[in-house]
C-alpha cells in the first residue's frame, strides 16, 4: 500500500523520505530518542542549539506548563563545539538520515565560528540559523528582528557553510515577518523554519513573581499551532512560493492532523518540538498518519498537498 | 540494587488501574479537606506484556512520567476550593510520580502510586477507575544505591517524600538481611502525613506506630511541626535527636533522605557533620523526564572543589550523593 503513496519530498536539494523532523531543542544531540523511536525512520534530525564555548544554561525554574503549552529557558545548556564534536558527531554519523545542526549565537562571529568548524563535517546536511538570540553587541536585542541584522548574519553564516543547507528560524514575534523573511532569502537562506517560540511570562500570584528565574521563556506546544499555521501561510504566499524556498513548519505538532494542516498551509516538511517531550515516539506516528491521509484522499505525491489551502 | 542501570530500559507502555482511592482520613480528626492535608490517594497499576518486563526492574527512588492530559477532572462539587481556578487549564505535559512498591505477581508487575492531590494534574488522576488504562515512561531516573559493609539505614521522609522510601524499605527488608533500617517522617501536621493510622495518637518514641513501615519489620518515629502527632519540631531535629543519642557507627550507617529542598539541605548538613553517607533524591519541575528537555537543572560540586555543574535530576538524578548538590534556598 506504501508504494501508491509518496510522501517523499525535495527540501533544498536535498531528497527526503519523508517530510517529518524533530525539532530543535526537544530531541537531544542524536540518539537520545532511540528508546522510544528509531530515528532513522525520520525525514530529518535538528540537533539542540550548538554554542562555541560550553553553556550552563539558566538557574531553575527553567519551565513552566502554559494551558496547553509550557514555556522554556533553558539558556542554551549544551556541550559546546569542541566536545560536540568529539562526542556527538560519532553518534550522528551512524544516523543514515540527514541531520541539521541548530546554531546558536551571541555576535556574528560566534555563529560563524560554529559553522566553519562544522562545514567540512560530511555526516552533517546543514545548518539551522537560530536568530532569536540577543545581541550582546546590538544591546541584546535579538539578532530575528531587524530585516538588516538578519541579512548580516545569513550573510556571514552562509559564506561559512559552503554547499551545506542553510535554513533560518524565524521568530514570530516581529512587526512584519515577511520581511524579516525575505531578507534571509536575499542573504542566502537556502529554506526557512517557523515558527520559533513566542517570548511570554508566567507569575506566581503568591509570591508575586515570574515562575521561571529568567522571568521570560519561550511559549511552544498546541497553544501557539493556529499562530504557526497562519505565519506558514503567510510566508508561503508572501515570500518562499515565488522563490522556491522550502518551508519547515513548527509550533505544537503533535499528531498527524496537525501535521498535514501545516503542509496544506505551505510548509513543505514539519518538525516535531514540544510534543516529543510527551509522546517521545510521535513523530514516526505522524509520518504513518500522513500516508493513510494521502491514502484515503486519493493524494499520489504529497506535493501536491503542499500549499493547497482553498478560498472560502 | 545495580550501580547503574542500563539506559535501555525505558520505554513508553500502557498500564491498567487495579484500584485508586483515597487513604488516610479517619474522621472526624482530619475532615478538614480544604488544604494540603486529607487529600492522599493510593494508585495500584498492573503492567502486562514488555512493560512487564521494563518495570520488573524498577528500583526504589526511580520514577516514572504519567500522561494525564486526557484523564477527566472530578464533577465541579468535588473540585476542592483552592484548585478550582487552576483546574480551567488544560494539562499538557506528563506527571513524575515515584513508586511506593512494586511487586511481580506470575508475568505481571503491581506498583502502587501514593499521590497527595495538588493540581490539576493529581487532581485529575484522582478520577482514573478500575479497568481505566493510562501511559507511563519509565523507568526512569537512579535510584537508591546501597554500598557495601552497611548495617544500619537511617530512612528520613518529609511530606510526600516518603512513597519512595517506603519502597526502599521493603527491598532493604527483603534483599540485604543484615541491614536494619529505621524511618522518620515529618510533616507540618498530623493530617498532612500520607498515612493511613489515627496519627494523632501516636508515639513520641520510635516504634512501630506507622503500619506502612512497620509491615517490613521497620520501627518509625512521626515528627509534626505543630506537635499534632509525635515529636514536636522538624522532622531533620527529630531525626538529629536520635542520632545524637544512639551514635551508630558511621562507616556502618547511610541516610536515605527524600522531601523538600530545605529538609535535604539540613540533613545532608547533619550527614556531613557526623560524617555518614547520605542519598538524598531531589525533585524538579521537567518536562520530559528523560534527558531531553534540559528543564530540570540540579546544580553539583565538581570533585568537592568549588566549581559547579549543572546535573540534571532526572538522569543523573533523581538520587543524589548530599555531599555533590549545592541547595538552592
Amino acid at each position: 500500500m506504501d508504494n501508491t503513496v509518496d510522501i517523499s519530498v525535495d527540501f533544498a536539494g536535498l531528497k527526503l523520505a519523508n517530510p517529518v523532523f524533530t525539532a530543535s531543542g526537544t530531541c537531544g544531540y542524536a540518539d537520545e530518542l532511540s528508546d522510544f523511536m528509531d530515528i532513522n525512520q525520520l525525514g530529518g534530525f535538528i540537533t539542540k542549539s550548538i554554542t562555541v564555548k560550553p553553556r550552563k544554561g539558566n538557574p531553575t525554574p527553567r519551565i513552566v506548563e502554559t494551558d496547553s503549552g509550557m514555556l522554556n529557558a533553558i539558556g542554551w545548556a549544551n556541550v559546546g563545539l569542541d566536545k560536540f564534536i568529539e562526542e556527538k558527531l560519532p553518534v550522528i554519523e551512524k544516523l543514515t538520515i540527514p541531520v541539521f545542526v541548530n546554531i546558536a549565537g551571541e555576535t556574528i562571529r560566534e555563529y560563524v565560528a560554529v559553522v566553519e568548524r562544522l562545514a567540512t563535517e560530511r555526516t552533517i546536511a546543514g545548518f539551522e540559523l537560530n536568530i532569536s538570540c540577543p545581541n550582546v553587541e546590538k544591546g541584546g536585542i535579538s539578532f530575528g528582528t531587524d530585516p538588516e541584522l538578519v541579512k548580516e548574519v545569513t550573510s556571514a553564516v552562509k559564506k561559512a557553510a559552503g554547499e551545506k543547507i542553510l535554513i533560518v528560524k524565524l521568530a514570530p514575534a516581529v512587526t512584519d515577518i515577511s520581511a524579516i523573511a525575505r531578507a534571509a532569502v536575499e542573504a542566502g537562506a537556502d529554506a526557512l523554519s517557523l515558527i520559533n517560540t513566542f517570548t511570554a511570562m508566567v507569575i506566581d500570584i503568591e509570591t508575586r513573581r515570574p515562575v521561571l528565574a529568567n522571568k521570560t521563556g519561550g511559549l511552544s506546544g498546541p497553544a501557539i499551532k493556529p499562530i504557526a499555521v497562519y505565519l506558514v501561510n503567510k510566508i508561503y504566499n508572501e515570500v518562499a512560493k515565488e522563490r522556491g524556498i522550502p518551508i519547515l513548519g513548527i509550533g505544537g505538532i503533535r499528531n498527524a492532523s496537525d501535521a498535514i494542516e501545516f503542509i496544506i498551509a505551505g510548509a513543505l516538511a514539519v518538525a516535531v518540538g514540544t510534543a516529543n517531550f510527551i509522546e517521545p515516539g510521535c513523530a514516526v506516528k505522524i509520518i504513518e498518519g500522513i500516508k493513510k491521509y494521502c491514502i484515503s484522499h486519493n493524494i499520489i505525491n504529497i506535493k501536491d498537498l503542499v500549499g493547497s489551502l482553498g478560498t472560502n | 540494587m545495580p550501580e547503574k542501570k542500563t539506559s535501555s530500559d525505558k520505554g513508553s507502555f500502557c498500564a491498567t488501574v487495579r484500584a485508586n482511592r483515597q487513604i488516610g482520613q479517619p474522621a472526624p480528626a482530619f475532615s478538614d479537606a480544604s488544604r494540603g492535608g486529607g487529600r492522599f490517594y493510593r494508585l495500584n497499576l498492573e503492567f502486562t506484556g514488555d512493560g512487564a518486563k521494563a518495570f520488573a526492574k524498577f528500583q526504589p527512588g526511580q520514577f516514572a512520567e504519567f500522561d494525564l492530559s486526557g484523564t477527566a477532572l472530578p464533577t465541579t462539587e468535588k473540585v476542592p476550593e483552592d484548585l478550582v481556578d487552576v483546574c480551567q487549564r488544560n494539562i499538557l505535559l506528563r506527571r513524575p510520580f515515584s513508586f511506593a512498591d512494586v511487586n511481580a505477581k506470575k508475568d505481571k508487575i503491581l506498583a502502587e502510586v501514593l499521590y497527595c492531590v495538588v493540581g490539576p494534574a493529581s487532581l485529575r488522576m484522582t478520577t482514573l477507575a478500575s479497568g481505566d488504562s493510562v501511559s507511563v515512561i519509565g523507568p526512569l531516573g537512579n535510584g537508591f544505591r546501597v554500598p557495601e559493609g552497611k548495617k544500619s539505614a537511617l530512612l528520613i521522609a518529609g511530606g510526600m517524600g516518603a512513597p519512595p522510601l517506603l519502597h526502599l524499605a521493603k527491598v532493604l527488608t527483603a534483599d540485604y538481611s543484615d541491614i536494619e533500617a529505621i524511618a522518620f517522617a515529618g510533616t507540618k501536621t498530623a493530617k498532612d502525613l500520607p498515612f493511613e493510622k489515627r496519627l494523632d495518637e501516636i508515639s513520641q518514641q520510635l516504634g512501630f506506630s506507622l503500619p506502612e513501615f512497620a509491615k517490613y519489620g521497620v520501627k518509625s518515629q512521626v515528627a509534626t511541626e505543630d506537635g499534632s502527632a509525635g515529636f514536636e519540631g522538624m522532622v531533620t531535629d527529630c531525626f538529629k535527636r536520635w542520632l545524637d543519642k544512639s551514635n551508630p557507627a558511621r562507616e556502618q550507617s547511610i541516610i536515605y533522605a527524600c522531601g523538600p529542598e530545605q529538609m535535604l539541605a539540613r540533613i545532608a548538613e547533619i550527614a556531613k557533620e557526623k560524617q555518614i553517607d547520605c542519598q538524598i533524591s531531589m525533585e524538579r519541575r521537567m518536562a520530559c523526564g528523560f534527558g531531553i528537555c534540559q528543564s530540570c537543572a540540579v546544580p553539583c560540586r565538581v570533585n568537592g572543589t568549588n566549581e559547579t555543574v549543572y546535573k540534571l535530576c532526572c538522569e543523573d538524578g533523581p538520587v543524589f550523593d548530599s555531599k555533590e548538590v549545592v541547595f538552592s534556598l
